[in-house]
């Protein structure tokens, strides 16, 4: 509590005044951690929309809207097209994302569309197409086709996801959202940007950054990985061997 | 209970895991082959990225023969010479299969050419199996004592040059058909994810006629030996070896190949032959339906370039 406290100040401190509100937002966690029995985790967003520091106000006119994109790390990303040729079933056409995010939710107080305009949800990324919209070699027909698929590919992961209810107001003010990180959430650093819309403005707004990594045994696993790699693979024959050379002796009657 | 895997980056339940390796490993102990092929391509079939699957299930295939190999060494069923020729012509096979297999997940169509290969390498070795367990099984019922094959039976292999004694399997042969084989294995074994010992078997019987009494012994030690070499090939090459899978898969495996092996005592040689190649066959025709027909998304999307 003492943390968030500290926090909280030392978020306050930093606020500039630019406009007449200004947002003072948290997460609940600003690290995910990822062990043996990871399936997922909830984590809370939550803000208060108040004047402006220095501001002559006291308080502040609503009604607000506002809106809380959660973008994971970026990595470039492909999505094929399989054709009938020669009766096989081939992968034949491809377009490359590349710094798509792996992970891009957004949590909204009501919907989008009543918030703002499209232009607006566009030119922010706010809206999951905009990340498939950006100019690629491939052309722009071929972006819009591959693009569409896949964000509709990344959403039946539960990668990607819109839900326009996903802000709650507790009081005129202050928010709070809610989020379920899925078990299959890459491990990178993530942005929570928050937006604070009014009359379809966006009045303040605030980024924010956790992240989501291994721990323990699973990190010091996928480091080996990819570090030590032949230190890794003579470990797994050594396992391997062992294992089997085990079992041989326990079943031997 | 799930068990988060580090490389795959996602999470299982740990008793299907194991329960999976465990059935694959009675198979294998009740026909006495890796059981590479039915454990890889049940992963891709329930979820795990295709180079991840073949990778570690190479690890398991090393677990699953260790103990075979050791207890037909102790029976002095292992020609280490022969072995030796074809594993060292088997890693060099892994490294050409290895490679190949970078390179397909890099263009996209490593999906693809793991179904084909499943598909031609198990119709083919099904059928032929197929074929011959009836023919043995109807002959068996007609009263025809089937005759062993001559060990001194010549044919054209036996013409080739570089001739070489294997004292243990009494042959005199040439090394290229040999080494034309550890090659082959190495290549095929590495890109699918599979012993080989279903293609050994039949290769040393026939085109080497090697003696039965140590034809399992030396295919398994071949296995050991070249499974564990390409492990280490894909540790390094496509970083795509997950140790955790591959340890729940051996556990299982393991277990479930000595219960395999007990069972496989109550069912005569032919009918135990006839039921691997309709097990082979339903595999082989599991990957060519798949290319065949209409695929419920014909869209798919693949992680690339730098980082994961």
């Amino acid at each position: 509590m003492t943390r968030l406290c500290a926090l909280l100040a030392l978020l306050l401190a930093f606020v500039l005044p630019v406009q007449a509100e200004r947002l003072i937002s948290t997460l609940s966690n600003d690290t995910i951690e990822i062990t043996s029995s990871f399936d997922g985790e909830r984590m809370t967003f939550f803000g208060n929309i108040a004047p402006a520091a220095g501001s002559e106000k006291r308080y502040v006119e609503g009604p607000f809207h506002v809106i809380v994109v959660i973008l994971g790390p970026t990595q470039d990303r492909v999505a094929r097209r399989m054709t009938h040729n020669f009766g096989v079933w081939l992968n034949t056409e491809q377009v490359t994302f590349s710094k798509f995010p792996s992970y891009f939710h957004v949590l909204s107080s009501d919907r989008l569309r009543e918030i703002t305009d499209v232009t607006t949800l566009t030119s922010n990324f706010i809206l999951p197409e905009s990340h498939a919209m950006v100019p690629n070699q491939a052309g722009w027909w071929e972006t819009m086709v591959f693009g569409r698929e896949i964000i509709r590919l990344m959403t039946e992961e539960g990668l990607f996801g819109v839900q326009e209810n996903g802000v709650n107001f507790l009081s005129d003010t202050f928010y709070s959202a809610q989020l379920t990180l899925p078990a299959n959430a890459p491990p990178g650093p993530y942005i929570a940007q928050t937006y604070v819309f009014k009359d379809g403005e966006i009045i303040a707004r605030k980024s924010e950054g956790f992240a989501v990594r291994k721990i323990g045994f699973e990190r010091f696993l996928a480091q080996s990985a990819t570090q030590y790699p032949l230190l890794y693979g003579l470990a797994c024959v050594v396992l391997a061997l062992f294992t089997g050379w085990l079992g041989g002796m326990i079943f031997r009657r | 209970m799930q068990v988060y895997l580090p490389i795959a980056e996602l999470s299982v339940n740990l008793f299907f895991l194991v329960g999976i390796g465990g059935a694959v490993g009675f198979l294998s102990g009740l026909f006495g082959v890796g059981g590479g092929f039915l454990l890889t391509p049940l992963l891709i079939f329930s979820g795990v990225p295709t180079s991840v699957a073949v990778a570690s299930v190479t690890g398991q295939v090393v677990a699953a023969s260790t103990s075979g190999a050791l207890s037909h060494y102790r029976r002095g069923g292992v020609d280490l010479h022969l072995a030796m020729y074809l594993v060292l012509s088997g890693i060099l096979g892994a490294f050409g299969g290895v490679a190949a297999f970078s390179i397909l997940r890099q263009i996209g169509q490593l999906d693809l050419v793991i179904a084909l290969g499943f598909l031609i390498l198990l119709g083919f070795v099904g059928i032929v199996m197929l074929q011959e367990a009836v023919r043995a099984i109807l002959k068996q019922r007609q009263g025809i004592v089937v005759r062993e094959r001559m060990p001194h039976q010549h044919s054209w292999i036996h013409g080739l040059p570089w001739r070489v004694r294997f004292k243990k399997s009494r042959l005199y042969i040439s090394v290229l058909p040999v080494l034309a084989i550890g090659l082959f294995i190495g290549f095929v074994g590495s890109l699918l994810g599979i012993g080989g010992g279903f293609i050994m078997v039949p290769a040393l019987v026939y085109l080497l006629r090697v003696p039965g009494n140590v034809v399992i012994g030396t295919s398994l030690a071949q296995v050991v030996a070249m499974m564990a070499a390409t492990t280490v090939l894909h540790a390094v090459q496509s970083q795509s070896v997950d140790i955790l899978l591959a340890f729940c898969l051996m556990v299982g495996g393991t277990a479930g190949a000595q219960f395999g092996a007990a069972a496989g005592k109550h069912l005569r040689g032919e009918q135990l032959r006839g039921l691997l190649a309709l097990l082979v066959l339903a595999v082989a025709i599991r990957f060519g339906l798949s290319l065949v027909l209409t695929p419920g998304d014909v869209f798919s999307m693949a992680v690339t370039g730098p980082g994961r």
